[in-house]
């Protein structure tokens, strides 16, 4: 839990570095304005600021343009387009932030259809447990948690399928991954053995220049999976993802490791804690960053992976990156769904992305081979 | 008697030497047996298959004897899949323009990631951390979600964007997907948005290390923006760039989805990067054989890449997205 708690300490000190900032801002805007009233600088010199920060304003604006365009489209019910007779709006039909009031599909105004759509029905299966021995069993009823229909969207999408697929993609993926990542990076980060360095190296290379090379041998991965009858099955899948996940993940764990002190270890071995109890109480507690960091690429591996899986898996199994290319090769498919779809499968893994950069970031900044 | 007998049992209980002094070995192996295994077994598979004349529909039969076994009924032909290839116009064209989109994409990713990194650490800027951790924002987008979005930009269906800012300035719609070098452009700007948060980072964090002070000696000197860049700016972010330029130039060459997604490597097969090249002769035509020589020819280039990254250093230190 001190993880958690230390990452809900920095958010706490972001966010209060917020206000700060704008009063530091207001305060040396105030300052300028001043020196300039006396005569101390020029004009030019009070403007370029307000003119470079603008500059890079609309810089970054362009930049991420699409992920807008992509959100104003999800909520654009169905059509989708920017552009009409009326000229250029950039805000969503209807948009109205008076009202924050759900009224039927429509919140602050907007449509929210699309995403009705990709949710689909909610639906907890009812269940029927028997106690054994007393022939006794216990039926829970279905519990409806959503329904789609409630709000005129008939034939919902298979986002809930797809999602569940990769769900099962990815968590064989975390274990068999982990299992073999955590002992390793252990290795390299605090043992001297034959091929260390050559090893390690051989993981950062693959890393960072063979990220085609699964791609480029996806021939004859398909064809050793088929001729095992293994297609189609995503327990197979997530083998070979765990197995291309170890160079990166055990690189970055290694370098979390690295930056624990060594002193700790001596001093719990000079009290004559045994190996395994070095490594259980002090290197594991002391990388649960570095371990959730770990578990969250992997995950993101087995969940976010297409060209593979498109390849081998068949409908029914679809994971939700397959899922979102079969949709938008479905030309039927309204823009607005398809829009709503992709940012509900992308707008999460966002959020972990940033959140894990920002914090849980010591190990992110990849010290790599010394050590 | 009794004392050998106790020295054969210690020896039995304590491990030999080499074994205690390697125990990390120990650790690291079971993950390097996994990884190796779906990397080696499928190159060794992907070299046999490049040598026999299987199709989707013979590799797959049952024939006798081991070979039968591993390669069905495909028959070994030496290297005339290489052959082939050497007389096949599409390789050719395939080659030629997986190697300019190299060029083009890192040209473009460089200027526009160092470009971005220098307006964001810039002394005028305001907000710069904030605009910094919002600009990197497509490097925690999945690859699938960024490229279809792209596909939708450059749609010519009503919703698309690039056709409803050219209508906006009153410019008809454009097929973009249609003609092969806008085809080819919009793979840049696609692949550019991809990769530039990667070179934005890396930049930053090479201008950081940039002393003030040299900036300021320079200015003192009456040094102009121009001098100041070539001589002061450039020096210090030349090596990290280079370096950044190689692995992105390896990420160019290995594109497979945006040619993919976008229009399959079209208009008529014009734009096939390598690795699609090579997927579309095993999975669509079903040559195997063929498809499995062209993806060794891309595997022999990405070793190349390899060991130039290897060879120019810096390896580790190289930052990563």
């Amino acid at each position: 839990m001190t993880l958690l708690s230390s990452i809900a300490q920095k958010i706490r000190a972001d966010l209060r570095a917020i206000p700060e900032a704008i009063a530091d801002w207001g305060k040396k805007s105030r300052y300028k304005i001043d020196l300039y009233r006396r005569g101390k600088i020029g004009a030019l010199q009070l403007i370029a600021p307000v003119l470079a920060t603008a500059g890079a304003l609309v810089l970054v604006t362009a930049l991420l343009f699409p992920v807008y365009w992509i959100a104003l489209a999800a909520l654009s019910g169905d059509g989708g387009s920017l552009y009409s007779a009326s000229g250029f709006k950039l805000l969503p039909d209807g948009f109205n932030p008076a009202l924050l009031v759900t009224e039927g599909d429509l919140w602050m105004g907007m449509d929210l259809s699309a995403f009705v759509w990709v949710i689909g029905d909610l639906v907890i299966p009812s269940l029927r447990i028997s106690i054994p021995l007393t022939g006794l069993s216990i039926v829970t009823n279905e519990i409806v948690l959503f329904e789609a229909a409630n709000y005129g969207v008939d034939n919902p999408s298979e986002f809930t399928h797809y999602a569940w697929n990769s769900l099962t993609v990815a968590i064989p993926t975390v274990i068999l991954a982990m299992a073999v990542v955590v002992p390793a990076s252990y290795a390299l980060s605090r043992r001297e053995f034959l091929m260390r360095k050559k090893v390690l190296y051989g993981y950062i290379l693959f890393t960072q220049v063979g990220g085609g090379l699964g791609l480029a041998m996806l021939i004859a991965v398909f064809a050793i999976f088929a001729e095992f009858g293994l297609t189609n099955d995503k327990f197979a899948l997530a083998v070979y993802y765990a197995a291309m996940a170890v160079p990166f993940n055990t690189w970055l764990l290694k370098t979390f490791m690295d930056s624990i002190p060594a002193s700790y270890e001596e001093a719990a071995v000079m009290d004559g804690a045994p190996p395994w109890r070095v490594v259980w109480e002090i290197i594991l507690p002391l990388s649960k960053a570095g371990l959730a960091a770990v578990f969250i690429f992997v995950f993101l591996t087995g969940w976010m992976e297409f060209i593979v899986a498109q390849t081998v898996l068949r409908p029914e199994n679809y994971t939700l990156p397959v899922g979102l290319f079969a949709l938008i090769d479905e030309y039927t498919v309204p823009w607005a769904r398809f829009s709503a779809f992709a940012l509900t499968f992308a707008a999460p893994l966002m959020f972990i992305y940033l959140f894990a950069q920002r914090y849980i970031e010591s190990g992110l900044s990849f010290g790599g081979m010394e050590g | 008697m009794a004392t050998s007998d106790v020295t054969r049992r210690v020896a039995a209980i304590e491990p030999p030497r080499w074994v205690s002094d390697n125990v990390g070995l120990f650790l690291v192996l079971p993950g390097l047996f996994f990884f190796l295994s779906f990397v080696a077994i499928p190159l060794v598979y992907l070299i046999g298959l490049s040598v026999t004349d299987a199709t989707l529909g013979t590799m797959f039969r049952d024939a006798p004897g081991l070979w039968g076994t591993v390669f069905g009924e495909a028959q070994f032909v030496g290297v005339e899949n290489y052959a082939s290839l050497l007389a096949d116009s599409q390789f050719y064209r395939s080659f030629g323009i997986t190697w300019l989109f190299v060029a083009t994409s890192v040209v473009g990713k460089v200027l526009l990631g160092v470009g971005l990194a220098m307006s964001l650490t810039h002394s005028w800027v305001r907000g710069k951390r904030a605009m910094r951790a919002l600009v990197i924002l497509p490097m925690g987008l999945p690859a699938i979600f960024t490229i279809t979005v792209w596909r939708g930009v450059f749609s010519s269906a009503q919703f698309g964007l690039a056709n409803q800012m050219l209508g906006a300035l009153g410019i008809g719609s454009i097929a973009w997907f249609n003609s092969r070098w806008l085809a080819f452009a919009t793979y840049n700007v696609a692949e550019m948005w991809l990769a530039y948060p990667f070179m934005v980072i890396i930049t930053v964090s090479a201008l950081q290390n940039v002393p003030t002070e040299l900036h300021e000696a320079a200015k003192v000197d009456g040094a102009g923006f121009f001098h100041r860049f070539w001589h002061v700016t450039v020096p210090a972010i030349k090596r990290p760039v280079l370096f950044a330029s190689i692995l992105t130039a390896a990420a160019s060459f290995q594109q497979f989805l945006i040619p993919f997604i976008f229009n399959r490597g079209g208009p008529a097969r014009a734009n096939e990067l390598m690795l699609l090249y090579g997927y579309r002769e095993a999975f669509t035509s079903g040559e195997i054989g063929e498809g499995s020589a062209i993806m060794l020819t891309a595997v022999a280039i990405i070793g190349l890449f390899m060991i130039v990254a290897a060879t120019k250093g810096e390896l580790a230190e190289g930052a990563h997205g």
